[in-house]
């Protein structure tokens, strides 16, 4: 023991290593756990005691091996979705549940801007959260007839605007376009999506409003979200990584008060593969303890509730026609053998099962041709995977990353809609996964669901759906102690980082969620509710924004 | 609204993986036309011959006929909208389309975009694997979805085949559209751009393609009126017409306006749009697709007719 060391007391510590699964202290130096104890054991040798945690519960801060830098962009602009969602300041803003609190939040944030017909963006819509209303150009000329008004939604492909924007754009009659969609009077209803419409409207704008450069700013307001959270490791899962984007990375994560480490993803559809190669062996030539590169994102499919995922027979529960390929089946080989070769780990968006299939097939080959142990490639929402599906997981040595959120968001809809209840009921089907024995995590895909590691816990544990139905919660449903796994060292495990993050044991970073309530001793249906005071990330402490 | 500029035709290449796409872009690179842009999927693939490369910045290269060629690399809009603000206009505008996407919503791009015009959808099939593509259960769909609205098929390859499966393939093609025109190629014979264009094809507007349905057989209809519209009429005339009738689309005059409107009617559903100036110098140009039902041209003359700003002479 050495003398720098601090001893934090606690309630409760959880730490999530097996060998010593709950402790009263903890001790740090240098930014890392020297040991978890009792007093008697860590406060020797000179080492401080700080009791400012002696009334909190200490975990492990949480993991979200799935979101998006988007989170930290989003929240320059009014949110306009169904659900609570609390911003980077802390602040619960409240769901807009119809159009006419849409329209009149909108109002606000028009009165509140200058007089000069700036466009006026907004996001998080989506019509299922609200039966399946529309918001259309007239909804939408409440809020401004003269400046460009447009609410992206949820999904981010699809925008809603005013009349304003059409005629700026020339699509008011471009309904021959496919993806401008008519309304009632003949004209465009204000729904636009597809490269033709979105490139007309960026063009009329002058911009497009999600793309740019990301600042310091947006990903300090993403770190922001992240203390609030819990959160101490979170993925950027899908970017370019260009030189700006890069070097603000390394920039803001190199600075001692920047709170969280950031595992950005490689996107493979903006690089060869020995482009993509070259540039993660360049960039992790600067080894950072907050900046983590390895990981390139492959995206086969779409969306299950927007009818693009992949499925095999029988298909759509409602008869739609079935999804699209971003990436041919018979490409996907081609992609993941040279990454495989290379040493990436790959992480691979599946929603549909018939996508799911195509990687599996895709690994396996790879798997033949040049057998590589403990890969971790790890399919990334697999939400529709069978047993005998995660069965070839296992055999594979491939992880999973499942999207429990969809069950609360998206759950009535997959019931209804998209897959049947056989179907939707194992969705995300965390149980199968832990009986096969797959590792796996859960995740929010923030910006797309809220980022809020123990809500994502709670729908794992409670799977109930936004409108109360419990989707196989018998067989999939998770144990608290599970989920809680599936939010720090499983989820660390699938980034290849359980060495350095995802339990409070000695050796790894002190990153802690600090806690003000036991998640293993509340209700498991009040999971959800357990307040966040803050995180420790590499020891040093941040007390959460609230506002 | 509308700059005074001319309007660049745009090409979109289509096809699905394998099908010579790039084969294809790299041949109109070495035969292209002055101030060509190409905007393409992959560089990598892309093989010119290295006298012809003036420049390479990593997303662009240059050459020496004049001809650029853009990585569409992270976003198409961007690499697209890079194309559109070059200082000089380029003369005619290439892409390669995805090969797990549908050209035609690339294509649409030139339909809505100020600048530009549609100049044709080319897609590329392999003559040696379209038949089974087609019918595969797991990209079937995504194949047969890029036939629907093109110009012209490149069926490649056709050397590498016997003449049973090149049979197999221009019939598995023809099954998707009984009117699709189908070019035989080899990698010796590619056409280029300016081979392809059919003798006396109007292209001053472009008819939609009608819907995929190898079973009917339809029916062409045109109307010329040298007069204009009555903006006011269109809609009754247009209700009046026949179900028959799928399509029209063509370029009109307003009564009153100067600016050339582009007519498009799908269904019922119709709408107006300025057109670029150098299209249609003429009154009304329109032509329609309908079913073999369609009614004869007189009883539809006679509808559209209603739509005729008073004191037109048709």
């Amino acid at each position: 023991m050495n003398h720098d060391n601090v001893v934090y007391s606690a309630r409760n510590i959880i730490t999530m290593n097996p060998s010593r699964p709950t402790a009263t202290h903890v001790a740090v130096r240098d930014g890392r756990v020297v040991a978890t104890g009792s007093a008697d054991e860590l406060c020797v040798n000179g080492a401080r005691l700080d009791n400012r945690f002696a009334d909190k519960v200490l975990m492990p801060g949480f993991v979200e091996g799935h979101a998006h830098i988007m989170e930290g962009l989003m929240w320059k602009q009014p949110y306009v979705g169904a659900f609570d969602r609390r911003s980077p300041e802390g602040k619960v803003v409240a769901g807009v549940p119809d159009i006419d609190s849409i329209v009149s939040r909108l109002q606000q944030a028009e009165a509140a801007m200058p007089d000069d017909n700036s466009p006026l963006y907004a996001w998080g819509f989506d019509p299922l959260h609200i039966g399946g209303k529309m918001l259309t150009r007239q909804d939408l000329d409440r809020v401004s007839t003269k400046r460009p008004v447009l609410v992206v939604h949820a999904s981010f492909h699809i925008n809603n605007v005013n009349t304003a924007t059409l005629e700026l754009a020339d699509l008011l009659h471009a309904t021959d376009i496919s993806g401008v969609v008519a309304g009632a009077d003949g004209l465009a209803s204000g729904e636009l999506q597809g490269i033709p419409a979105r490139m007309r409207l960026f063009r009329a704008l002058g911009h497009n409003p999600l793309a740019g450069t990301i600042t310091e700013a947006d990903v300090r307001r993403y770190a922001a979200s992240s203390c609030v959270q819990g959160v101490t490791t979170i993925t950027d899962l899908h970017n370019d990584l260009n030189d700006p984007t890069i070097e603000v990375y390394r920039s803001v994560t190199s600075q001692d008060d920047f709170g969280v480490r950031l595992v950005p993803a490689l996107a493979a559809v903006s690089h060869t593969p020995e482009q993509a190669i070259a540039k993660l062996e360049a960039l992790r030539q600067q080894p950072s303890a907050k900046l983590h590169y390895g990981i390139v994102k492959l995206v086969v499919d779409g969306s299950i509730q927007g009818f693009t995922a992949r499925l095999r027979w029988p298909g759509y529960h409602n008869g739609a026609a079935n999804g699209l390929w971003y990436i041919a089946p018979e490409e996907l080989p081609r992609l993941v053998d040279k990454y495989h070769r290379a040493g990436v780990q790959l992480h691979i968006h599946t929603n549909g099962d018939e996508a799911t299939e195509a990687a599996l097939d895709a690994i396996e080959a790879a798997q033949i041709a040049a057998p590589r142990p403990d890969h971790r490639h790890t399919l990334q929402h697999c939400q529709m995977a069978d047993a005998a599906q995660f069965r070839r997981m296992k055999n594979l040595g491939v992880c999973a990353n499942l999207f429990a959120n969809h069950i609360y968001y998206w759950g009535d809809a997959h019931y209804e809609l998209t897959m049947g209840p056989e179907r939707a009921s194992r969705i995300d089907a965390t149980g199968t996964a832990r009986r096969i024995g797959v590792p796996f995590a859960i995740h929010s895909d923030a910006p797309v669901t809220p980022l809020a590691p123990l809500f994502t816990a709670w729908c794992a544990v409670n799977r109930v759906t936004s409108g109360g139905r419990v989707l196989g919660r018998d067989t999939e449903a998770l144990t608290v102690e599970q989920a809680l796994a599936a939010i720090t060292v499983d989820a660390a495990y699938t980034l290849k980082m359980d060495h350095l993050v995802g339990s409070i044991e000695t050796g790894k970073y002190a990153d802690f969620a600090v806690l003000e309530d036991d998640p293993l001793s509340v209700a498991p249906e009040k999971l959800k509710d357990v307040a966040i005071w803050g995180t420790v990330v590499g020891g040093v402490v941040r007390e959460a924004p609230r506002a | 609204m509308r700059k005074a500029t001319a309007t660049i035709p745009v090409t979109v290449i289509g096809g699905f993986l394998g099908a010579g796409k790039t084969t294809f872009v790299n041949h109109l690179l070495a035969t292209g036309g002055p101030r060509t842009a190409v905007l393409v999927n992959d560089f990598g693939e892309i093989n010119v011959d290295a006298t012809l490369i003036q420049g390479h910045d990593g997303t662009t290269m240059t050459l020496t006929n004049g001809c650029i060629c853009c990585s569409i690399g992270t976003s198409f809009i961007e690499t697209m909208c890079k194309v559109l603000d070059a200082e000089v206009p380029f003369e005619r505008i290439v892409i390669e389309a995805s090969g797990v996407g549908d050209p035609w919503k690339i294509a649409e791009i030139a339909l809505i975009e100020p600048t530009l015009r549609l100049d044709r959808v080319i897609v590329l099939a392999d003559a040696s694997r379209i038949a089974a593509l087609i019918d595969d259960a797991r990209v079937g769909a995504t194949v047969r979805s890029q036939f629907e609205r093109c110009d012209v098929v490149l069926l490649s390859k056709t050397d590498l085949v016997d003449a049973a499966t090149r049979a197999a393939a221009r019939a598995a093609v023809l099954a998707l559209r009984s009117d699709m025109r189908i070019v035989e190629t080899t990698r010796d014979s590619l056409p280029t751009l300016a081979s392809l264009d059919a003798p006396g094809k109007v292209s001053a507007f472009r008819a939609d393609s009608p819907p995929v349905d190898h079973r009917e057989t339809f029916r062409s209809f045109a109307y010329r009126r040298d007069g204009a519209f009555d903006r006011g009429r269109i809609a009754g005339a247009v209700a009046a017409l026949p179900p028959e009738l799928l399509r029209l689309k063509g370029s009109c005059r307003l009564d009153g306006e100067d600016a050339p409107q582009v007519f498009q009617m799908v269904e019922g559903v119709w709408s107006l749009s300025p057109s670029a100036p150098e299209q249609s110098e003429s009154g009304i140009v329109l032509v329609g697709v309908g079913t073999r039902d369609l009614p004869p041209p007189s009883v539809l003359d006679a509808i559209l007719d209603r739509a005729l700003a008073a004191g037109a002479v048709s």
